[in-house]
């Protein structure tokens, strides 16, 4: 507990934290300080000077936003002088700032717009005209208007601090002084958080434009669909339209603040309404013809007998079950108790990029949530690229360095941006990452393992001095490992066991719900999905797909979804899988249905209905507990998404006693409680990891390169293809002629080939 | 009471009733036979709404929500569009404008305060007040309907001028 302080606000006497800002106390005892450039966390401007405030022995008024309490402090927040200094500096923004709010995107939701009314002048004295700027975009993600400024600063410092790009910005001197990019065109991650702490129209969302004002939309909270981290974010929805996508902390105080990433804030919403969404359920009733429109009544008998009848002839064992880490936990549990329940096989898995069960099996530590990696004081990644797969965890580890000190070490074969935010970089040879691990579970083959991965012996033992003499909290993250690896890294927290320690564990999975359909049981199943797929058509007759197979799954097995007797897929679009498909079943979108995502710190977060299904889509569990029905088996459950989470909480130990109710307040998630394993000898696998390393190539070169912005976050995949904009940045963003007023995409056609180039070297379902 | 003074005072009231009747009838007619002679609405009447263009033709209205905002009755449905043309190709004063701009007159309640939330004046009530239709959905009026250069006016009315400008309860006959 810090040292206490009397701080006199208004007369009113409190006590609080030395050293604390002067807003922020001001702020939580409900003393109103207006602000435009304050902004938590970040580094401190005092530009605006809107936060004056008068503090005794001092000789001017003071910003409040630069100011820690000390004892004894006496402040007034209100008074005459400091409405007449608050009132001349908002005189003085509005100076250059047009009053266009009619055509602002920003209008109604506008920082300057509400401080305005409460500090603003009825008539506005200058008559001398405006410094007129014309509108202009800075990426096809982000339209700037410059004359609408006022030079808080939030978005370079965000761009700098949060994101490490120092992309924006600001250029010139005095009155002409603009935020803009380096050849005024952005060439960064397009996370478009500039646009989210823009507190005035000047950095706006270019692919909302003009489409709607924030008072008609009505926001539901729910969880991002596309990578680990689950971001919590507002779709602000029109009638049945998704409109856009944002994590203002008006409408949504989640884990990651007002942080989204390119695909959170641009890619989240255009596919939901999208023209290209499944319509109807369709029936494929002779082999190699055409998908033919039914009902749904049609469609489930359909599913239901032909289900039957392969069950009944092979077996249940026949038949796989497939669920997908995009679908929510309540999808993947319906599927799980669908495959053990009614189908009765041993045949389930889900179409996730690798398995983290042996991880958790032998989980010697809790995991590590967002907050814990900021403030953590010894991080150690290993594999992974977090900054372009999972950016709510790059940027954790980037301001844990920058702005608490942590140590960072980064165990990588290729030289990725966070690296020079590292303390210790272990630059090791492509695909030996895992040496690393070996050598720091066991000390005999430290230089064994630094041989093969090309390093020097004393940067191990760097890294195990680093986590041997560590205090306070040491957060492992990791990328993609093998089976044995993935348990000796579960189990490091006991080799490097002290009381002046903590361990934490944060795997870096690729989808959204990647841990919850471990949760739920999917993943360990008695095949994995490709070895599903070679079996098709000799061990396996019938497949029943909820999502897609992943174009790493499909990939030299395109065939082997033609030999089944019966495939069933419930899918949004039309994808490689549902090409083969007997029976395609529309699905709702998670902006579309109830339920829950858990994320990599194992968080369970809720996703909710923001609009009704589109067309005649319904969501999966319901699609998979009315299939179930008609084949005559009930679940013994009311059929909503609470009763199916209440029936998981009481047959998934980590969920226990979880219930809709508790995961309600977004800004305080809910972490499941997972297993940690007691101490195992793990000697089999390092034998094991030995074994495979010791085949690994000693002459390979090392990648020198540092992988350009954007190589995974612009991939186009089966949903981020839906809006144009990243067919534009997967292009590699060209600064078009015109950056005037008219969207980058009106003027640029993209090559088609390129693009369809991209599309293929993209993962599928990104 | 008796009959006798019952007769008096009911022939009292009678001559009383049509004396009113009686003076009348040589005054002017108030009646307006309409529609075969127009109705003269005053200057300040909420009627079917305008949407204005300025000088060049251009649409005034930028699609900024604040009447549909202001509409107590939520009658109005606008889709907003961006135009990235120079003025002089574009439809509307600025490069955005309203793409859609629907009013449902089955919902309307010419209360005005749409023309009032208006800051660009571009909506204001016109004097067209003949709205019946003989579907509902017709009741739904599009930019076409509605905007000054496209809405057809009725010849059924004429504007009362200043000199005139009086409503007829108070005008001295």
């Amino acid at each position: 507990m810090a040292e206490l302080v009397k701080v006199t606000i208004n007369g009113e006497v409190y006590e609080v934290e030395k050293g604390r800002l002067l807003i922020d106390v001001c702020r939580e005892k409900g003393h109103a300080v207006p602000s435009f450039c304050y902004y938590a966390d970040l580094a401190l401007q005092a530009s605006c000077r809107m936060c004056l405030v008068r503090i005794e022995k001092m000789p001017k008024l003071q910003t409040s936003c630069t100011v820690t309490v000390t004892d004894g402090m006496v402040v007034t927040t209100e008074s005459e002088e400091i409405e007449k200094a608050r009132r001349g500096m908002l005189e003085f923004l509005l100076a250059n700032h047009p009053l266009d709010c009619p055509v602002c995107d920003r209008g109604g939701e506008c920082e300057l717009q509400e401080l305005t009314f409460d500090w603003g002048n009825l008539e506005e004295r200058f008559i001398e005209p405006k410094n007129y700027q014309p509108e202009r975009y800075l990426s096809p993600m982000v339209a700037n208007d410059p004359q609408r400024c006022i030079l808080c600063k939030r978005c370079t410092r965000v761009c700098d601090e949060w994101m490490g790009e120092e992309a924006i910005e600001a250029g010139g001197r005095g009155v002409a002084t603009i935020i803009s990019a380096y050849g005024d065109w952005l060439n960064c991650s397009q996370c478009g958080n500039c646009i989210e702490v823009c507190p005035t129209g000047t950095l706006l969302d270019a692919t909302y434009r003009h489409q709607a004002r924030p008072w008609e939309l009505v926001r539901t909270v729910s969880t991002c669909t596309f990578c680990s981290d689950g971001c919590q974010l507002a779709l602000g929805a029109r009638g049945e339209e998704v409109l856009r996508t944002v994590a203002r902390d008006r409408y949504v105080n989640g884990i990651n603040g007002e942080f989204l990433c390119v695909k959170g804030r641009f890619a989240s919403h255009p596919f939901v309404n999208h023209e290209a969404r499944l319509r109807t359920p369709m029936i494929r009733y002779r082999k190699g013809g055409k998908l033919v429109p039914a009902t749904w009544d049609q469609a489930i008998e359909f599913v239901a007998q032909r289900l039957s009848a392969i069950k009944e002839e092979h077996g249940p064992q026949a038949i796989g079950i497939v669920g997908s880490p995009r679908l929510t936990n309540e999808a993947n549990y319906t599927l799980l108790r669908f495959a053990r329940d009614v189908i009765g096989t041993e045949h389930y898995t889900a179409t996730d990029a690798f398995s983290l069960v042996p991880f958790f099996e032998n989980m010697g530590a809790p995991l590590a949530t967002h907050r814990d990696i900021r403030y953590a004081q010894t991080i150690l990644l290993i594999g992974g690229e977090p900054e372009e797969l999972q950016p709510l965890t790059g940027k954790q580890i980037r301001q844990a360095v920058r702005n608490g000190g942590a140590r960072f070490i980064l165990i990588n074969s290729v030289p990725i941006r966070l690296k020079k935010n590292a303390a210790q970089f272990v630059h090791v040879r492509p695909g030996t990452e895992e040496a690393a691990l070996l050598a720091l579970a066991d000390a005999d083959s430290v230089e064994f393992a630094a041989r093969k991965m090309g390093v020097e012996t004393s940067e191990i033992e760097q890294v195990r001095r680093a986590l041997s003499e560590a205090q306070g909290t040491v957060v492992i993250a990791f990328g993609e490992l093998s089976p044995a690896a993935q348990k000796i890294v579960a189990q490091l927290p006991y080799i490097y066991a002290d009381d002046r320690r903590r361990f934490l564990f944060h795997p870096l999975p690729l989808f959204n719900n990647s841990v919850g359909v471990h949760d739920m049981g999917l993943m360990s199943g008695a095949m994995t999905a490709t070895e599903m797929l070679d079996a098709a058509g000799k061990g396996v007759r019938a497949l029943y797909v909820a999502g897609s197979f992943l174009q790493q799954h499909l990939k030299g097995r395109e065939e082997a979804l033609s030999k089944l007797d019966l495939l069933v897929v419930q899918e949004l679009f039309e994808t490689a899988t549902t090409e083969y498909a007997d029976v395609v079943l529309p699905a709702a979108s998670f902006a579309e249905v109830d339920g829950t995502f858990t994320n990599n710190a194992g968080q369970v977060q809720r996703v909710r209905q923001a609009i009704p299904p589109v067309h005649l889509s319904k969501p999966d569990w319901l699609i998979v507990a009315s299939v179930a029905e008609a084949m005559g088996a009930r679940f013994g459950i009311e059929l909503s998404a609470s009763a199916i989470f209440r029936d998981i909480a009481a047959n998934v130990p980590a969920y226990q006693g979880l219930r809709y109710p508790l995961l309600k307040d977004e800004s305080r998630p809910v972490q499941v409680k997972h297993e940690i394993a007691q101490r195992r000898d793990i000697s089999g696998e390092i034998e094991t990891l030995r074994a495979t390393i010791a085949q690994a190539d000693e002459t390979a070169a090392k990648i020198t390169e540092t992988p350009p912005v954007g190589h995974e976050l612009f991939k186009l995949g089966t949903l981020t293809e839906k809006l144009p904009q990243f067919h534009y940045l997967a292009a590699g963003n060209p600064k078009p002629e015109n950056t005037l007023a008219s969207s980058p995409l009106v003027q640029l056609t993209i090559d088609a080939a390129l693009r369809r180039q991209r599309q293929e070297m993209a993962l599928a379902g990104d | 009471m008796s009959i006798i003074s019952d007769i008096v005072e009911s022939t009292k009231a009678i001559i009383k009733g049509m004396s009113v009747t009686f003076s009348k009838i040589p005054k002017e007619k108030w009646t307006v036979q309409y529609p075969d002679e127009p109705v003269t609405v005053q200057p300040r009447y909420r009627g079917q709404h305008l949407l204005h263009v300025d000088e060049n033709g251009k649409e005034k209205c930028v699609a900024c929500f604040l009447c549909a905002a202001a509409c107590p009755s939520d009658c109005i449905y606008i889709v907003a569009a961006d135009d990235p043309r120079p003025y002089e190709e574009r439809i509307g004063v600025d490069n955005r404008y309203a793409a859609v701009y629907n009013i449902d007159y089955g919902r309307c309640i010419f209360c005005g305060f749409c023309v009032e939330a208006c800051p660009k004046d571009a909506i204001t009530h016109g004097y067209n007040f003949e709205l019946s239709v003989y579907n509902r959905a017709d009741l739904l009026k599009t930019k076409d309907d509605l905007l000054i250069t496209k809405q057809k006016q009725s010849p059924n009315y004429r504007v009362a001028w200043a000199d005139e400008d009086v409503d007829s309860e108070y005008k001295v006959v």
